[in-house]
Parts: structure tokens; C-alpha cells; sequence
């Protein structure tokens, strides 16, 4: 206890907050951070009594800023006494902000004008953003020097400000959600320069006992932002919705700028591969330059103590995102004229629809996506594919839907509407949508390689056969006979009893093999049977069963002998396909569990 | 609803072979100022190109015997092989490059070429075990040769050589 109170002194006199300095003792519970002062009075030699006064002034509770300035005026020209810091120097802070993509779902606001506008409604008093005519609203010296104000209260209206303004916006249905924090990473180098100070004092203080910034920051910051947005707190891997905050530090690069001096090879051969590391300062390049850093180094830099800050670290954007959803169904498609994903060549469009659009433009819909949303949110994923000039009957083909960031599930009779909207196309038909969980889609993706397809196809006869004893000549009509529909009914190449009953070598076809491997393969089909077609002696329907990926088409016409045998060998003629219907895609899908 | 193959029975009298369905043809008459060494080139929508005599080449028109040569003296077509999406390492052709000889009865002789800069993808194997395909069926399972040229060279030769249209009517002169 006497080294715990030790060491929560030495932090305190570093500058240290109260939730930071039960980091650096290494408490790790939830209860501790959510109420860190009262937590703390027991590491205080002070009567307890005495802090309860001063509630809002955490930080001063330590003994006169005596402490404090022992340690940090050395390292710092700014003064440390207890009139309002002038020079605020973060206007630019959110210029600073790299790389938001287009994922932040809003950013502060850049412009200090309009800040100022907001900050007397926000009763925000974290922001040091004002200009320098106007009293800074925190003393410098009240920034932890380690958090940079992370785990201080005053900085948590504005965090939470910003957080229910982009859940305002995207109205989720969760009833919980976890966070994330995205910490300035000039963090590390603090917490670096406070431990390698703690352990010159305790030489046994271990720095990985620590508790890190990211879990004390859920602990402390979390229940109070749950109390704000009414929803409640839950792990981030349990909790369908994450909520992300961007906290930024003015003079980031600006600090960690030292370390090019302290690890200069590190950063030298970060910038020769500058392909690879586009960015200077990562966590992991900071973590590595401070690796082996010792308190001589770091004092010839100046970072023998831990400089106080000039402001703390604000919230420059939050990201919120709910886990996928998919749904999962089959689909019957009845036009000859349909590619199942929107055919593209050279980034234009060949054909006006697809099963895909007939079935998202209704879903993007019920979540009032607009068509650009719809295009990277909505992903289609099925269990094969047939052409284009090829319909899909029977029970229609299993596909899934998985949905990026919804913002709530969708109701029974909602999928039932889509269903509806999709089917009165006429081109595609959808029976039923439902739920499926990310674990399903495995099976639909098996599909893909193990199901057997059942089809049907209508084929022309195209000479006479050359084993028919019939005598021709040039103006007999070519027929189908009774022969011809026998001969293929018995047709195998093998064994009597296998499960299957023709052996093909398919080479792969000519119109996929600009973008496939050239490959014999070996593909089966399981049944056969012809039958002739009334009123039309030339031609013939074939019901067909085959192992995944036997292109039915080429086993029909043989594609110039690149598929052998074909349907042709049976018959000893030529035989062409006009027509083709997958009747059956066999998968127990959705699962009926 | 109840739909069948059934309804899907187009009109006869419009049925198009499978090379006119898919391919886009195109013709060389008298090759390297051979008389009637006429070539067929069909092209696929996806720039793959199959290589046959065309119905006019004297090779129909002499009734003797024959066999085909794929060893050209350099290289043997048949030990051809491509690797991977891009069809890798397959033989590169020249324009006057061999790609098989037609050996009669007599001793006469003709060389099948190239016609086009490109790389052998496939040679058609059947015509190995059944050379009368050759004879039997050059539309089709008788071509002799799939070839993959670059989108220039292609496009190039497809709008320079003689269409269906212009070669039956220089046929009929």
C-alpha cells in the first residue's frame, strides 16, 4: 500500500489524472474508473473529507502545484501558475486529422468560428479551441498528461454530443452497443516517458502491469456515454453496433516528431519503402521507436519528464457500425434475357438489369438506401450461376444478401413486401426472405462446389444417325426415334452400378476461357433420360442430372469435340441445344433448422 | 405458374450453327500468293480466334488421301501448352508462321499458316485420331487451331479481312 500510495503520488506530481494514476497501480475494474476520485482517496494521505469539497477541480486535490512544478517546469517554458493559459495553440488542430475516410459519419466542425458559436450551447468546457483573447476554459495544467484528457470528465459532453448526433442520424434499432476509442497516439510516448519515470523510482515496477488507456477509457467514458444515448453498454464482441470515437491531439505529430531522433534507422527505412508504410507515425512504429528507449535518451530530447499539454485531445469524428445482417432465399428466374449480376465491360453496363437489381431495388428501399448506398452496402452472393439465355425454375437458386451497417433488422412483413416487389417484375420470382447468420453462408458457398443441379434442355437433332438402318437420302427428314431416345435413356460409359452415369472431359469452354485456365476436367452426370417433343420430329428434351460445374450446354453439343462424349455419341449424330432450364438446385437452403 | 422447356421452342427456319452463333467469321483468299490457299478466321466475342480452311481452299477439291503434320521441323504444335488465366507460354505465331502440313497420296504438300501475330492456345487433338474432320467438317469440328491475339491485332485484321457478304461475292465472279 505504501508504494501504491508512493507511486500514485509520483504520478500525480507527473501531472497524472486520477483514472490515469490507477492505470499506472494497475487497477483493473470497471467500478474504480467510473468513479476514480472517490476511488483514489484511499491512495491520498488528505483527510477525505477535505477533497469532497472541490469537486470539480479533481486535479488540484494533490497538495499545492508545488508538486507539479517540480517535475514539469524543468521540461516546459510555459508558466505554470494558476491564471488562464494565453497562448492556445490548436486552432489547426482538425487540419491535422489524415486520412478520414469516407467512412466517419461526421467530423467536427473545422471552423473555429462556428465552434465558438456552439460551445456556450454545448456547455462544453474541454474544447480550448477559442481564441486567445478569450479565457481558455481549462487550465493547462488540469490536461492529464498521459490521457490528454481522455478519462477527464469535462472533455465527455462533447464526445457525447458528437456521438448522439450520428446515432440521431442513423436511428439503429440496437438496444446495446460497445465502443472503441481511437487514441492519439502521442499517448504511447507519454505513457512511456511516465513509466520509464516510476520505474526510476521503483526500479521492481513492471510497465506491462499497466492498465492500457483503451480499457480504462470503456470503463470510465463508457456507462456514462450508455446513460446519455439510453442504450446500454455491452462488450464490443457481443454487441451487434460499435461505436467509435477519433480522438485527436493537436501537437501529435509535432511531439512524436523526437522519435526520428531517438529510432532514426526505424523511420529512415519506414520512408525508403514508402509504398509499403504510407504513413510515418503508426501505433506500431511508435510502439517499436520506444521499444528499447531509456530516460537518458528521451532527457537529450527533452522528454526526461512528461510535458504538460497545451490542450487536450477532442473528438474530430465518430464511426458508427452495426455488424451485418444477411438474408437469405431462392430465387426462379424467368427471362431468357437476365444476367444474374450486372454484366460489365469496361465499366459499362451491357444490359439493363439483373437478378441482382430486380432484388436489391426493393430492399434498398425498406432501408431508404439510395442507389449509390445500395451499390457497396448490398452484396449478393449465390450458390452458382446460370447464363444469361438460361432460366432457373423449380425452387429457384439459393442466394444470400448480406446487408453493411444496417440499421435494423427488417420485419417479416417487410421481407414478405420485397418478395412481392420482386415478383411482379415478372422476370425474377422470390417466395421467401429470410434471417440467416453469417455461419449459413458456408453452406451456400459448399453448394456452389458439391450439389448436384438437375436441368432441363431442348435439343435438335441434326443429321441422320449413322447406325439408323433406314435407307436415306437427301430429302428424308431428320427425326428423333424411338431408338435415338432409348439409346440415350441406357446410354453410360461406366461401370454398371456406379453412381454415375457418364464420365465427361470438358476442356474448358472456349467462351469462358479468356478468363479461365485452359483444363480438361473430369465432370459427371448422374441421370438422363429423352423424351421426343409432340409435333416436333427434329427435336428432343433431355432431363439431366450433373455434379457442379459440368457446363450442360457443351455436353450437349460437344463444343467441337472439346467435351467428350456428347450427347451426340449416344446417338451417333449431331445434336444442338436450343434451349436451357436449371428445374433444381439441390441444397436445403435457407435451412429450415 | 408452371413454366416448361417447352415453351421455349424458337423458330426452326432461324437455327444458326454453334461457330455462327458465337463466332464472327472472316476470310484470306490465296495465302502468301497461293492460288484458292483460302483461310477461314473465327472470331469469338471474347477475342478468341479459331483458325480453318475456308469451304473454297483447293483442299476440298482433290480427292486423294491424306495426313496432317503438326510437327512443323522447329516445333511440334501438338507439345503446345499454356498455363494459368493469361494462357502463358504458349507457342508465338507469326503471320507466316506453320501451323500444320497437309501430306497427300502423291507427295504433294501445303502448309496450313498462321494468318495473325498471336500465341497458340489449342490445337484441335481430334484431327490426330480422326484427320477426315478436316475434310468432313472445317466449320466446325474440323477447325485446326484456337489462337489468342492482342485487342489491336484482332480488331485490325478482323475489319481488314473479307466478311461472310464480300467472300461469297468474290466467290461467285
Amino acid at each position: 500500500m505504501d508504494q501504491q500510495k508512493a507511486i500514485f503520488k509520483l504520478c500525480k506530481g507527473l501531472g497524472c489524472c486520477d483514472s490515469c494514476c490507477l492505470r499506472y497501480l494497475g487497477i483493473r475494474y470497471q467500478n474504480a474508473y467510473e468513479n476514480a476520485q472517490t476511488f483514489c482517496l484511499k491512495f491520498q494521505d488528505k483527510p477525505a473529507n477535505a477533497e469532497k469539497v472541490d469537486q470539480n477541480k479533481p486535479t488540484d486535490i494533490s497538495p499545492p502545484s508545488s508538486t507539479s512544478e517540480n517535475t514539469v517546469t524543468s521540461e516546459t517554458n510555459v508558466s505554470t501558475d494558476d491564471k488562464p493559459t494565453e497562448n492556445v495553440t490548436n486552432d489547426e488542430s482538425n487540419n491535422v486529422n489524415p486520412g478520414d475516410d469516407t467512412k466517419t459519419d461526421i467530423k467536427m466542425e473545422e471552423d473555429t468560428s462556428n465552434k465558438e458559436d456552439t460551445d456556450s450551447s454545448n456547455g462544453n468546457v474541454a474544447t480550448s479551441n477559442g481564441n486567445g483573447s478569450r479565457p481558455a476554459k481549462r487550465r493547462k495544467r488540469d490536461i492529464c498528461t498521459s490521457c490528454l484528457g481522455l478519462l477527464q470528465k469535462d472533455g465527455w459532453p462533447e464526445c457525447n454530443a458528437a456521438v448522439k448526433e450520428v446515432l440521431d442520424k442513423k436511428q439503429y434499432d440496437s438496444k446495446t452497443f460497445g465502443c472503441g476509442l481511437s487514441a492519439p497516439i502521442a499517448t504511447i510516448l507519454r505513457e512511456k516517458v511516465i513509466c520509464l519515470k516510476i520505474k526510476e523510482a521503483f526500479p521492481d515496477f513492471d510497465e506491462r502491469s499497466i492498465t492500457t488507456l483503451k480499457e480504462s477509457w470503456k470503463w470510465a467514458y463508457g456507462p456514462q456515454l450508455a446513460q446519455h444515448i439510453g442504450i446500454a453498454l455491452d462488450s464490443g464482441s457481443v454487441s451487434p453496433l460499435l461505436i467509435v470515437l477519433n480522438m485527436e491531439y493537436p501537437d501529435d505529430l509535432q511531439e512524436l516528431e523526437i522519435l526520428k531522433t531517438l529510432s532514426p534507422d526505424l523511420f529512415e527505412s519506414r520512408s525508403r519503402q514508402r509504398k509499403r508504410f504510407t504513413v510515418e507515425f503508426t501505433r506500431r512504429s511508435v510502439e517499436q521507436a520506444l521499444e528499447g528507449a531509456t530516460l537518458e535518451a528521451l532527457t537529450a530530447l527533452r522528454w526526461g519528464s512528461v510535458r504538460s499539454a497545451d490542450s487536450a485531445a477532442s473528438c474530430v469524428s465518430v464511426v458508427c457500425t452495426r455488424t451485418p445482417l444477411y438474408l437469405g432465399g431462392r430465387y426462379i428466374k424467368l427471362s431468357r434475357e437476365l444476367p444474374q449480376t450486372p454484366w460489365l465491360l469496361g465499366g459499362k453496363r451491357m444490359m439493363e438489369s439483373s437478378v441482382q437489381d430486380i432484388i436489391f431495388e426493393p430492399l434498398a428501399k425498406a432501408y431508404g438506401m439510395s442507389e449509390a448506398d445500395a451499390d457497396h452496402r448490398l452484396k449478393f452472393m449465390s450458390a452458382g450461376r446460370e447464363d444469361v439465355d438460361v432460366r432457373c425454375l423449380g425452387d429457384g437458386r439459393p442466394f444470400a444478401i448480406e446487408i453493411t451497417d444496417p440499421r435494423r433488422e427488417l420485419t417479416a412483413g417487410e421481407l414478405q413486401q420485397i418478395c412481392e416487389a420482386v415478383s411482379s417484375t415478372g422476370q425474377v420470382v422470390l417466395k421467401k426472405l429470410v434471417p440467416v447468420t453469417k455461419e449459413d453462408l458456408t453452406l451456400l458457398k459448399s453448394g456452389e462446389e458439391n450439389k448436384t443441379k438437375t436441368y432441363e434442355a431442348l435439343c435438335i437433332k441434326l443429321a441422320h444417325s449413322k447406325s439408323s438402318d433406314t435407307t436415306q437420302n437427301g430429302t428424308t427428314p431428320i427425326t428423333v426415334t424411338d431408338e435415338d431416345i432409348s439409346r440415350i435413356n441406357s446410354y453410360r460409359n461406366t461401370p454398371e452400378g456406379a453412381p454415375e452415369r457418364i464420365a465427361l472431359t470438358q476442356k474448358t469452354p472456349i467462351r469462358v476461357l479468356h478468363r479461365r485456365p485452359l483444363l480438361a476436367r473430369t465432370r459427371h452426370i448422374l441421370d438422363i433420360t429423352a423424351s421426343k417433343v409432340t409435333g416436333h420430329p427434329q427435336l428432343l428434351v433431355i432431363r439431366i442430372r450433373t455434379t457442379a460445374g459440368t457446363y450442360v450446354k457443351e455436353f450437349v453439343h460437344g463444343e467441337l469435340r472439346r467435351t467428350a462424349p456428347s450427347l451426340g455419341d449416344a446417338i451417333g449424330a449431331p445434336v444442338d441445344i436450343l434451349a436451357l432450364d436449371v428445374t433444381n438446385v439441390q441444397l436445403d437452403w435457407p435451412n429450415k433448422q | 405458374m408452371d413454366f416448361q422447356i417447352l415453351d421455349s421452342i424458337p423458330e426452326l427456319s432461324n437455327y444458326k450453327s454453334f461457330t455462327d452463333r458465337y463466332f464472327t467469321k472472316r476470310y484470306i483468299l490465296n495465302y502468301g500468293g497461293i492460288e484458292n490457299n483460302d483461310i477461314m478466321l473465327m472470331f469469338h466475342s471474347n477475342r478468341i480466334m479459331l483458325l480453318s480452311l475456308a469451304p473454297s481452299h483447293f483442299f476440298f477439291k482433290k480427292n486423294l488421301g491424306y495426313s496432317i503434320n503438326f510437327n512443323t521441323g522447329k516445333v511440334d504444335r501438338l507439345s503446345n501448352s499454356v498455363k494459368g488465366k493469361g494462357k502463358k507460354g504458349g507457342q508465338q505465331l507469326e503471320p507466316n508462321s506453320t501451323l500444320c502440313q497437309i501430306l497427300f497420296e502423291d507427295d504433294t504438300s501445303f502448309k496450313v499458316p498462321s494468318c495473325i501475330k498471336g500465341s497458340l492456345i489449342e490445337i484441335n487433338e481430334s484431327l490426330v485420331k480422326y484427320p477426315e474432320l478436316l475434310k468432313e467438317m472445317p466449320d466446325s469440328d474440323g477447325f485446326i487451331a484456337i489462337i489468342l491475339s492482342s485487342i489491336t491485332i484482332s480488331e485490325a485484321k478482323k475489319s481488314e479481312w473479307l466478311t461472310p457478304e464480300e467472300y461469297l461475292a468474290l466467290l461467285k465472279n
